[in-house]
């Protein structure tokens, strides 16, 4: 592989592309207007409001009466968190927008004739919050009156954290950048048709470029063109919305090896949709069979967590769940536990794949 | 230095059932133009991709300066190729594609100066797309000179111009003639090979059907010359007088001559009688009607 024939065809494609306004715009103007769209749609708001995760650090008949009176009331689906689990972490890691805390000291208080405290909790705009501080509240008055009549016994106050309001547009922004290494899947499943029919392979060939080295520049031309559209849909995602992102070099850096590799694995599968794909009536038949699945399964724009399990079986042998998942993990937690083995399942797959498309991929004439 | 820089020996090239090449030998020697000619399908293009390396054959030996195409990876280098629908990336220009090639094949060459050669200049910076045919066979043939190769392929690099584009090419391939480039040329303008080549040879169903110099190929296989004479009746009763075979079509007379100079005797005899007729011409058979009579005869043998 010659690196002057790569930069060579890189300069080519580059210039070229740059004259195509629709490549730019799905390259580019795209993935910006999709942030703008999500960032107002969702960016205050929480993925599922209905979700209560309840610590009960008090268990008796009395606290798990009232935890049972909240389920009851059909407002509000309870999800209970372990005793010894960190509440505050959970939140955080999982963007939980109301948690309630019932407190050791609650059972004794009520049991001593006073007031029972619970907290509410959580991530939320100022919106939801009040939202959830309201329903929750009109559900502890109803269980009150049930108990004896009064409307003071049980007592909610909240410590909802409004430091991470924009934690729904947190989430897009992996999505989004999944998103915009996806299109480039599609730059491929396009071109390889149309270069072959047009055989523009063949007058590449004569110019002793080789189809690795084609593969090469086409990657390191995306990458190029995704740290474009990807820091500004991250800026965009901070100064519009208010993102808060992880953003250090290690994870920049980081981001940057994970956007790379999944490059490397869907421009593989996108050389490989184009042979298949020996018309243009089956590119976009062929592209939207791989795109969308993948798409919905990955996680780009919803959260794995809400699908049922056999969906989450089979988003576990897509890469680009991986993709999605180490992005999430280092751009919004700052959290490399599980970075490695999400790299080394997405960076085997990409390497399978590009050996297997080059392979494959032919120039010469049959 | 070998005289031969292509050497074709027992060639064959199947799909399938089909034999598109089907066992022919040729060879071009350094700083000649050969033309292969055809009608389309004869399988001109598959042997001409075999010899550019991007095309296996299915038997035979083939070598381009002393190298087997399908094996040598340094052969490109050395040539220069214009493939048949020449196409190339859509919004580039002819200078980025032209940069672009002279950096892959490691030339020297200045672009501004081939521009001007295949008389491109001013559409230097114009996207591919917005190019016309002719222009876009000009940047073809730019690219297929950048490396100052020794060996030339030109398939069919005036199909579908118009005259004084196809005229353009030819001088181009002119130049390139004049400074010794060995230069294989298909088409299926029989007034193209006459022009350009020094030796030519006739394809058909795969197989070569004849070859040499386009002269002795009309020697070969042309009947005689003829003379035709546009005038009045009386023109046919004079000739037919003089012993010559004559036949009469609507607005001339035909004359079947026996050689060339019963021509110069019967314009003499038609000017003493004072003969009334406003002009002839003197018909020889190009390569063209040649080529005509020799694929129609195998057809029509085929159709018996």
């Amino acid at each position: 592989m010659k690196p002057s024939n790569i930069s060579a065809y890189f300069v080519l494609h580059a210039k070229s592309y740059f004259r195509s306004r629709s490549a730019i715009f799905f390259q580019i103007a795209f993935p910006v207007i999709l942030m703008l769209l999500f960032g107002a749609i969702f960016g205050g708001t929480s993925y599922n409001p209905g979700t209560l995760v309840v610590q009960n650090d008090s268990p008796s008949q009395v606290s798990w009466g009232v935890i049972n009176a909240i389920n009851d009331s059909g407002l509000f689906k309870i999800q209970v968190l372990q005793e010894s689990a960190n509440l505050s972490q959970y939140i955080v890691k999982n963007g939980i927008t109301a948690a309630l805390l019932i407190p050791a000291n609650f059972t004794s208080n009520i049991l001593s004739g006073g007031r029972g405290y619970m907290i509410l909790k959580g991530e939320a705009s100022p919106q939801v919050a009040n939202s959830n501080y309201q329903i929750l509240n009109g559900v502890l008055t109803e269980v009150n009156y049930h108990i004896e009549n009064v409307s003071q016994k049980l007592v909610l106050t909240t410590a909802v954290s409004g430091t991470a309001t924009s934690k729904t547009v947190n989430y897009y922004v992996p999505g989004l950048i999944g998103f915009t290494v996806l299109t480039t899947m599609f730059n491929m499943v396009y071109q390889v048709p149309n270069y072959r029919k047009e055989k523009i392979f063949r007058q590449f060939s004569f110019s002793g470029l080789t189809k690795s080295e084609w593969m090469v520049a086409n990657i390191l031309h995306s990458f190029a063109m995704l740290v474009l559209s990807d820091v500004i849909l991250v800026v965009i995602a901070i100064l519009v919305f208010g993102a808060s992102l992880v953003l250090t070099p290690t994870t920049i850096l980081l981001s940057g090896v994970i956007v790379f590799m999944g490059l490397i694995f869907f421009t593989g599968l996108g050389i490989l949709a184009g042979l298949v794909s020996d018309n243009e009536e089956t590119v976009s038949v062929v592209g939207n069979l791989i795109l969308f699945p993948m798409m919905f399964l990955s996680g780009v724009f919803f959260p794995l967590a809400f699908a049922p399990p056999y969906l989450q079986t089979i988003s576990k042998f897509l890469p680009l769940t991986y993709f999605i998942n180490s992005l999430n993990s280092i751009l919004i937690y700052g959290d490399f536990s599980t970075l490695l083995v999400e790299m080394i399942a997405l960076g085997v797959s990409s390497l399978i794949l590009f050996v297997v498309a080059a392979k494959i991929f032919s120039w010469k004439q049959k | 230095m070998s005289a031969e820089v292509i050497e074709v020996r027992g060639l064959v090239k199947k799909y399938g059932d089909l034999v598109a090449v089907n066992g022919i030998d040729f060879s071009i020697n350094r700083g000649e133009v050969f033309s292969l000619l055809g009608p389309n399908g004869a399988g001109k293009t598959t042997t001409v991709e075999i010899l550019e390396g991007v095309r296996n054959r299915s038997s035979g030996s083939v070598t381009v300066l002393g190298e087997d195409p399908e094996k040598s990876k340094s052969l490109i280098y050395r040539l220069g190729i214009l493939p048949q629908d020449f196409s190339f990336v859509y919004n580039s220009t002819p200078v980025e594609a032209l940069a672009f090639y002279r950096k892959t094949l490691g030339s020297s060459t200045d672009i501004k100066q081939i521009l001007e050669e295949v008389e491109l200049e001013e559409k230097s910076d114009t996207p591919y797309q917005k190019l016309s045919g002719g222009q876009k066979q000009k940047l073809g043939l730019a690219m297929a000179m950048i490396n100052d190769p020794e060996v030339l392929f030109l398939d069919e690099p005036t199909s579908g111009l118009d005259p004084r584009a196809r005229r353009n090419i030819w001088k181009v391939i002119e130049n390139l003639k004049k400074q010794g480039k060995s230069i294989l040329l298909t088409t299926h303008y029989l007034e193209e090979a006459e022009l350009l080549a020094q030796r030519v040879a006739i394809m058909n169903k795969g197989k070569i059907i004849d070859s040499g110099t386009p002269m002795e190929i009309v020697e070969r296989h042309h009947e005689s010359d003829r003379l035709i004479i546009r005038g009045d009746g009386n023109i046919e009763t004079m000739i037919r007088d003089m012993g010559f075979p004559v036949r009469r079509n609507e607005s001339y007379v035909e004359v079947n001559l026996r050689n060339i100079k019963d021509a110069t005797e019967i314009v003499n005899l038609l000017y003493e009688k004072k003969a009334n007729f406003e002009d002839f011409t003197l018909k020889r058979e190009s390569l063209e009607d040649v080529f005509i009579k020799m694929v129609g005869e195998i057809e029509e043998d085929e159709a018996e």
